[in-house]
């Protein structure tokens, strides 16, 4: 008996050893995410439902099947959408559905990184998981919950994005296919962030670098798609590509998914190697002591603010340069395809994709915006700004400072980016004049950054719980500026980048920016008011 | 003249009465102690001083000031000191030192030195990095080297070892010589002991006692355990004797101050061979006069 007993624990000890405690943090971590995993799994499915059922209602009398296809076959949607397949075989449901396959899948990415950033490098930030190993739990049992939770999840999504595809007419295997094929992407960015959790000691850096990879391979991915409407090399060295080379409802195939499973258990071996070589609660970036004086110029909220936010600022100026090169360089292949295809003239397909390069710079730069505001949000619950305000600082002197930085950060980030779209597309175009004249149309759109970052900070201000919903503005415009041409004008016109004319397409007005001003110097006004009216939160 | 009164304070969040009718006053130049247990309402008191809160009513008065309407110009008057404070992540310790006082008007340069030396302190680690009662120093010398009339100290030596909890009374004392106003919230009665000139007791938002730690002799009352040659008899019939009890030669009770040297004396009859006393908690104190399980 007694034998027996010590047989079996020494045979747990050596397999379970690293993994000892993983169905214990699995359980833990469904149970803490026993909201959030549910409203995400099927936040995307109801997504993927209304595309399918609801924007067809929207415009009834328009053909949506015939003006989509047409659309779609458009290489600037190329960028945003493509490779695209089985938009032939499609009705006007399951047409919509296809053609959003890549937000589908960006939402999958974005959960997954959320959720093993959540599980991992957050708990070791606050301390928890030291905690938790000091109990009888492996080395690597936290990791393995983490992407266990991320397994559970993809899988709940694939599930419920089939049962959404036969719901609006998919056959039943190019539903599996497409559930599937978005789900294992996400699975994808489960391994990537298990990766970069590792690298840096905090949750938010771990996600930053993650959503980095992830705008790379969707910009390799929409370089392909311009390539080759059937997916060029550079699709192909994407997870995103292999998703969406599956081609549903076209010539179907699985194996590509394949790519993808292998790259994720390579990536979570590293993670694994990666983990055993660090100590808990450091990164594998090293920390470096700093100046121990500060210098002359940090002496007020603004240079804090400046100071604080200056990497993720530099951060964004080399991505969205990087975008506008590329973007820029992209509208010479315009020109090629527009004029081959014989669908309308090159200078207005060039024109098009123009505009919709700069309408998307300043979507991204609001992103920036939203996230400024949130940081300043959470700096103030944990505590941070307390000491500040204890100060001679007045409360609108430091939240003004705080804007001030992030709308100098937007003017700056859009004339960079602008600039970068304007020298690539000159090149490409050859006519040196657009340098000029693409910065200044990115420049334009200021204004619209700025609304957001006011909508922001007047939650911020007024009514501090709910500064989350600043995200809609960011969801909602992004849907109703690149794909809402169904919208009515009137939900089309709550969207703040609806305003400022689609140069070079449209005429420069300036009444739309001054308009567009007065509203964002109105609600930072209101922030102010509310900011200096209401209690500190602490945590 | 007073550096801090409040009339009737009452601040609610929710169904929770966090102050309710608060009266504090502390006077300028003194050190004083604002003793209370955990959730009683001390940092709520404070953050309405600081301005960081508005009370729902009553009257709150800082330095001659309204604490809301008038923060900012107070603040250049006064240093603050949180007990759990976290620390720019991306700033060395330094670098927060010379925002800190930058930010109140500037630092007494010979100061901050001396305080960094004393207090042991690496000012080249990025505020990330510390440990809590390494964070804790950082505050604690911007506070101290900054030249200002009130210090408002939260539970300051939260995470200090008791080497820097000795220094960190040095210079709270130093302060109280050089005639700056000290309010120090506690929930350690032996700190305050050592440092407060005058007492305020916080209880469920309200103050319970407020005097001189003299005044409030009648509140101590004192653990007493002892052996002795012959078993105890006759105890529980002394004044001011509570709790006796006796197992053999051993005999454990609790006294209250004016009443010790008579139970003493009975004990010695009974030939003391051990004797060892120790002053309440805060908690047992507060348990014993306001009431079981709501302390």
């Amino acid at each position: 008996m007694t034998v027996t007993v010590s047989h079996r624990r020494s045979a747990v000890a050596a397999e379970g050893g690293a993994l000892t405690g993983t169905g214990i943090l699995l359980r833990l971590a469904l149970r803490r995410d026993r909201i959030k995993l549910p409203a995400w799994t099927l936040g995307v499915s109801v997504m993927a439902a209304y595309f399918a059922l609801v924007v067809p209602k929207l415009r009834p009398e328009a053909d949506i099947l015939e003006a989509g296809r047409a659309l779609m076959e458009l290489p600037l949607m190329q960028v945003f959408s493509g490779p695209l397949f089985g938009l032939d075989n499609a009705d006007k449901s399951t047409f919509l559905m296809l053609a959003f396959v890549v937000e589908f899948q960006l939402l999958a990415a974005v959960v997954n990184i959320l959720l093993v950033a959540r599980h991992t490098r957050a708990e070791e930030q606050t301390g928890r998981a030291e905690l938790v190993r000091a109990a009888v739990v492996g080395r690597h049992a936290s990791l393995t919950a983490a992407f266990l939770v991320a397994v559970v999840t993809d899988v709940v999504m694939a599930l419920l994005l089939t049962l959404t595809g036969v719901a609006v007419g998919l056959p039943a295997g190019s539903a599996a296919l497409f559930g599937v094929g978005t789900a294992v992407f996400g699975l994808v960015f489960a391994g990537v962030t298990a990766v970069t959790v590792q690298l840096t000691r905090h949750s938010k850096a771990a996600c930053g670098i993650a959503s980095g990879v992830l705008f790379l391979v969707w910009t390799l991915r929409a370089v392909g798609a311009v390539q080759d409407v059937r997916g060029g090399w550079a699709t192909w060295l994407t997870p995103m590509g292999w998703s969406l080379l599956t081609r549903v409802l076209d010539e179907e195939r699985w194996w590509p998914l394949a790519l993808s499973v292998l790259l994720t258990a390579v990536l979570l071996a590293s993670a694994y190697r990666l983990s055993a070589r660090r100590d808990l609660g450091a990164g594998l970036m090293p920390v470096r002591p700093g100046p121990a004086r500060a210098t002359a110029r940090l002496r007020s909220p603004f240079a804090l603010a400046l100071r604080l936010q200056r990497a993720s600022f530099y951060g964004w100026g080399i991505g969205l340069a990087v975008v506008g090169l590329l973007f820029g360089g992209l509208a010479g292949a315009m020109r090629v395809t527009g004029t081959a295809a014989g669908t309308g003239s090159g200078p207005d397909m060039v024109d098009g994709f123009l505009s919709l390069t700069v309408n998307f710079l300043s979507w991204l730069v609001s992103i920036l915006m939203v996230m400024s505001v949130v940081r300043a949000r959470n700096d103030e619950v944990r505590g941070l700004v307390t000491p500040l305000l204890a100060t001679p600082t007045s409360r609108p002197a430091w939240l003004g400072s705080t804007l001030l930085v992030a709308a100098l950060a937007a003017v700056g980030l859009l004339a960079l980016s602008g600039l970068a779209a304007g020298v690539s597309a000159a090149s490409a175009l050859g006519d040196g004049g657009l340098v000029w004249e693409v910065a200044g149309m990115t420049l334009a759109r200021a204004p619209e950054s700025l609304v957001v970052l006011a909508v922001a900070a007047a939650l911020f201000g007024l009514a501090p719980r709910i500064l989350v919903g600043a995200w809609v503005v960011i969801g909602y415009g992004g849907v109703a500026r690149f794909w809402g041409t169904n919208l009515p004008d009137w939900l089309l016109a709550l969207s703040p980048f609806n305003h400022i004319p689609r140069m070079p397409v449209e005429d420069f007005r300036l009444m739309p920016l001054v308009t567009l001003s007065a509203a964002a110097v109105l609600l930072v006004l209101a922030a102010l008011y509310g900011f200096r009216r209401r209690d500190l939160d602490s945590a | 003249m007073s550096a801090i009164d409040t009339k009737g304070l009452v601040k609610t969040f929710g169904p929770t009465r966090a102050l309710d009718g608060l009266n504090l006053t502390v006077r300028s130049g003194e050190v004083h102690g604002f003793l209370g247990p955990n959730g009683a309402g001390k940092s709520t008191t404070i953050r309405i001083l600081l301005g960081m809160m508005r009370a729902d009513s009553g009257r709150a008065e800082l330095l001659g000031g309204d604490p809301w309407a008038d923060a900012t110009q107070l603040h250049r008057r006064l240093a603050y000191v949180p007990g759990d404070v976290e620390l720019w992540p991306n700033l060395t310790g330094g670098e927060a030192v010379d925002l800190l006082g930058t930010l109140r008007g500037g630092l007494n340069e010979t100061r901050r030195s001396e305080l960094v030396e004393r207090f042991h302190l690496d000012l080249t680690k990025k505020g990330g990095t510390y440990s809590k009662g390494n964070r804790q120093k950082v505050v604690l010398v911007a506070a101290f080297a900054s030249e200002v009339e009130l210090l408002i100290l939260d539970e300051p030596t939260s995470g200090l070892d008791p080497l820097m909890e000795a220094v960190f009374q040095e210079v709270v004392a130093e302060m109280r010589d050089a005639g700056r106003t000290v309010l120090l919230s506690s929930h350690i009665l032996a700190q305050v002991e050592k440092l407060a000139d005058q007492v305020s007791i916080i209880r469920k938002g309200r103050i319970v006692q407020t005097g001189t730690l003299a005044d409030m002799r009648h509140l101590t009352r004192t653990s007493v355990e002892a052996e002795t040659a012959a078993p105890v008899t006759g105890l529980t019939g002394l004044p001011g004797v509570h709790s006796a009890e006796t197992a053999g030669a051993r005999v454990r009770f609790d006294v209250d101050a004016d009443h010790m040297d008579g139970a003493i004396r009975h004990l010695s009859t009974f030939g003391v061979r051990t004797l060892i006393s120790h002053p309440p908690s805060l908690e047992e104190l507060m348990l014993r006069h306001y009431g079981k399980g709501e302390a």
